[in-house]
Parts: C-alpha cells; structure tokens; sequence
C-alpha cells in the first residue's frame, strides 16, 4: 500500500514509487467495479453482524438500512486510497517566477483513526517556498483530501501531505501544521473534550532557517 | 437479544389518556399541581403483571422498566464476532489487517463500539433511585452545557453536541449530576436526535413528576460534516418542552434565556 512507502519517504524518488502504484491501481480499479460492489456486500453484511451483536433490534425501521449506508459512508471516509496525487495536480502546477512564502491555512480536515476506527478532525495549515513552480490553490487542500480521507495516523498524515507537495514541486521548503481533536480521545478512553493534537513537520528552508519558520508560524496559528 | 428502547417508548402509550396525571406519550394532560409524594398516581400506573415495586410509593412508569439489553457477560461474549466484523470491514475497504498499525484495530474497534453504546447497559432506575430528595422547591433549577456524545442510527458515525435541561420541581429534586447521568444513558446508544431529546425528558418526568422539564439539545452530526452534504458549521438544535415549560411562554422564555447566557 502507498502509505507504506509513504510512511518511509524521505528521498525525491518515492514520487517514482507512488506513480508505479497509481498505475496499478488504475488498472485493478478498470476490472474491479464487480469486485467493489462484492466488497460493499461484505462490508454491509459485516456491519449487519455488528448491530446485531450490539444488542439492537437490526429490524427496527430506523436500523433497516443502515448496514448499507454505514458501508458506503465507511468508503466515502477512506475514498482516498483509491487518489492520487498525480492525478489532481499535474496539470495545475505553473512557472511563476514567485520565491516568497505562500500559506493556504484553515483547511478542514476529517480522518478516521487507524486504531479506534472513529473519527478525528481538524484543520491543517500548510506553506512552501516556490522555486519558479506554483501549485494551483485548491490543489493543496486536495491533497489533504486525498491523505486525510484514509484509517490514518495524525504523525504520517502530516509526513504524507509534506513529502506530497516536496515531490511535486521540489519547492525550497515545506511546512505542514496539522492541529487535530481525536473523538477516540474524547468520546471515549480518558474523555478530554478540550485536549487537541498538534504535529507538524518543516522541510527545507522551515527546517533550516529559524526566522522562516516563525514568520510562517506567526501568520498561521491564531494566538 | 431484546428488543430496544423502541419498543419500550411505544408502551408507554397503552395508558389510560383519560387520567388527568398520567403521562400520555409523554405530554402532561393533567393539571400543573399534584400531589407531592405522588402516592395517588401509584394507583393510576397500570402495573403491568410482573411490576417489581407494586409495594413502593414512588410510582413505576413502564418505560422505567427498561429490560436491560446487554451486561458485561454479552459484551464478553459478543467481542469475538465484533472484532471478525471489524476484521471483514478493513479488508473490504482495501486495507492490510497484518500491517502494524492495524494488528489490534479490529479489538479497539468492537471495544470502542461497545462503549458508545453502553447505554443499552445501564437502568435509569438504577442510576437515580437514592438521588431524589424532598426540598420545598419550586423554582427553576437549570443544568447546562452537558457535553453529549452519541452514535447517528443511519450511518453509525457520531453526533455531538450538548445538552441543556430545566425543570421546576414539584417539592422533589433530582441530584445534579443524575441529569448528566441520564443524559448519558440515552445518549451512548444508536440515536435519532429527535428521540434523545424526547427520552430525556421523559425520564425525568417519570422520576420526578415536576412541574415542568425542557430539554434542548443541539448537536453536530459528523453524517453531515464529514460526508454527505459536507457541511461544516451546521447544527442540529432540537427541544422538548413538557408541562408548563409547553403551556406558559414565559417559563419556556426564562428557560430559553437563561440557557443561552
């Protein structure tokens, strides 16, 4: 799975490897619309078990459907695995002859957590320092999309967005704040309401030069 | 298994609409005064065959006797299948259930699941039964900002949000925390919004017999934020007014005010 190698990415021909497994991928995803609708029955079947097992009456009008839906909105919420990043961005990356630092901040954020299967969520701010290359704006949230819509785990959802917007651009630096509430934490476990998880990670000049990283750090987080 | 709260609610329905102190459905018909101690209403019950506390002054409202659906022994027993569930889930969603990350999550998941709905568990009358105290009372007393945290029905993805409650008190209160604790019980199941809010204040009607409950609930739907029609900042707000706080506009005005503040 490419979060494996994402995981581990620390070199520019990870984005080689991540191609590779789009091309796979596109070619599983041609032959295997049966086999998706085969997965949504065991899904849904498996959720059937669930309700049954947690002592509610799976006949009862409001659960009727449910096994259904709760299959598809658990594809909906890890649709990421099956995007790229090379698929939204290769045509929106431009040569602008711009060196300063561009924020895209307050980007709403939902993942499930791998461990709990329950949701977390929050926002990510994310900057770079173009060399000669723009991205399209949008682009950047649509990464976050693709990453965040999969069982993950804040740390390597952070590194995975990073290492993203490094291979595509090969910008001068990166940084990715991600500051997140985990229902996992909340709802249940030690029930913090107000805790939140805050990770981040800085690549190139937000690594390298201090006065960088606080200029972005001072125009991004809220005080 | 049992069957749920759902068809308990439905019971409550069989009494008589005719006895003007009974709770029909869960809206007073009768007056706003009544007896204190509410020893004449024990005998307006119906006692369904089998009632356990015909001996009790306090009366038993059938959706009290909740059957519990569920103890610590189903949960034990259920967890292997759950986590087989859980497993079947992943690999159907494309996921390696061997990867690290992932070796225990079907476990965590049943277990975590287990827990939101660990309101099918729980009794009110065992959460409330030592905590109703006479106090010569009659004024409103508010317990807001009771944090809610339950499951959506439809697609099994939370709801939270939080709660507010009021009551005014017909000379018997109701320890405070035990609103919370009620709150709790109906909130850690499958939910309908609209049904939590209406659980709630019959519940405390039932205990207490006040004056008047208001419950107001406003909550965030993640089957709404997180898929669907994606919207963030949207809120669910949802209100059951029973009792006075339904008849005079300025209780429920007051209620409202001060929930709000």
């Amino acid at each position: 799975m490419e979060y494996h190698n994402a995981a581990e990415m620390n070199g520019s021909d990870d984005y080689l490897n991540i191609c590779k497994h789009n091309n796979l991928c596109r070619e599983e995803n041609d032959s295997n619309d049966s086999a998706d609708a085969n997965k949504l029955s065991h899904i849904e079947k498996a959720y059937s078990t669930i309700l049954s097992e947690l002592g509610e009456d799976v006949d009862r009008e409001g659960l009727l459907r449910t096994p259904l839906r709760a299959a598809k909105a658990m594809q909906f919420l890890t649709k990421g695995y099956k995007e790229t990043t090379q698929d939204i961005l290769n045509d929106a990356i431009f040569d602008e002859n711009h060196e300063e630092m561009v924020i895209v901040k307050d980007i709403e954020l939902f993942s499930l957590c791998e461990h709990h299967l329950v949701p977390f969520f929050g926002k990510a701010h994310i900057a770079y320092l173009p060399n000669k290359k723009v991205v399209g704006l949008s682009k950047l949230a649509r990464i976050v999309e693709i990453y965040s819509r999969r069982l993950q785990v804040q740390e390597r959802l952070t590194k995975q967005i990073a290492a993203a917007i490094s291979e595509a651009l090969q910008p001068a630096g990166v940084a990715v704040v991600i500051e997140a509430v985990h229902m996992c934490m909340v709802m249940r476990g030690v029930q913090k309401m107000n805790a939140s998880t805050v990770t981040s990670v800085m690549m190139g000049r937000f690594n390298d030069d201090p006065t960088t990283r606080k200029e972005f750090l001072d125009l991004t987080i809220k005080k | 298994m049992e069957h749920s709260k759902h068809t308990q609610y439905a019971s409550s329905e069989k009494k008589d609409p005719l006895d003007p102190g009974s709770v029909f459905n869960g809206h007073f018909d009768g007056l706003a005064e009544r007896p204190a101690g509410g020893t004449g209403r024990a005998a307006a019950a119906p006692q369904p065959p089998g009632g356990a506390e015909s001996g009790s002054q306090r009366p038993v409202m059938e959706s009290w006797r909740e059957e519990r659906t569920r103890s610590v022994e189903d949960n034990e027993m259920s967890l292997p299948s759950l986590a087989k569930s859980y497993t079947t889930i992943l690999r159907g969603l494309g996921e390696d259930p061997q990867r690290q990350g992932l070796l225990k999550t079907p476990w965590r998941a049943a277990t975590a699941m287990q827990f939101f709905t660990k309101g099918y568990q729980e009794k009110i009358i065992d959460v409330l039964n030592d905590a109703i105290f006479d106090e010569d009372h009659d004024e409103m007393v508010i317990v807001k900002d009771i944090d809610m945290f339950s499951m959506c029905e439809h697609h099994l993805v939370p709801i939270f949000g939080r709660v507010h409650i009021g009551y005014l008190p017909n000379k018997r209160v109701l320890g405070l925390s035990k609103l919370a604790r009620i709150v709790e019980i109906y909130s850690r199941r499958l939910q309908v919004q609209e049904r939590l809010t209406k659980q709630i204040a019959v519940a405390i009607t039932e205990a207490l017999q006040p004056t008047g409950v208001g419950v107001v609930i406003e909550a965030t739907h993640m089957c709404m934020v997180m898929r669907g029609v994606q919207k963030m900042n949207s809120k669910t707000v949802t209100s059951t007014m029973l009792g006075v706080f339904r008849e005079d506009p300025k209780t429920r005005d007051e209620f409202l005010t001060l929930i709000r503040s």
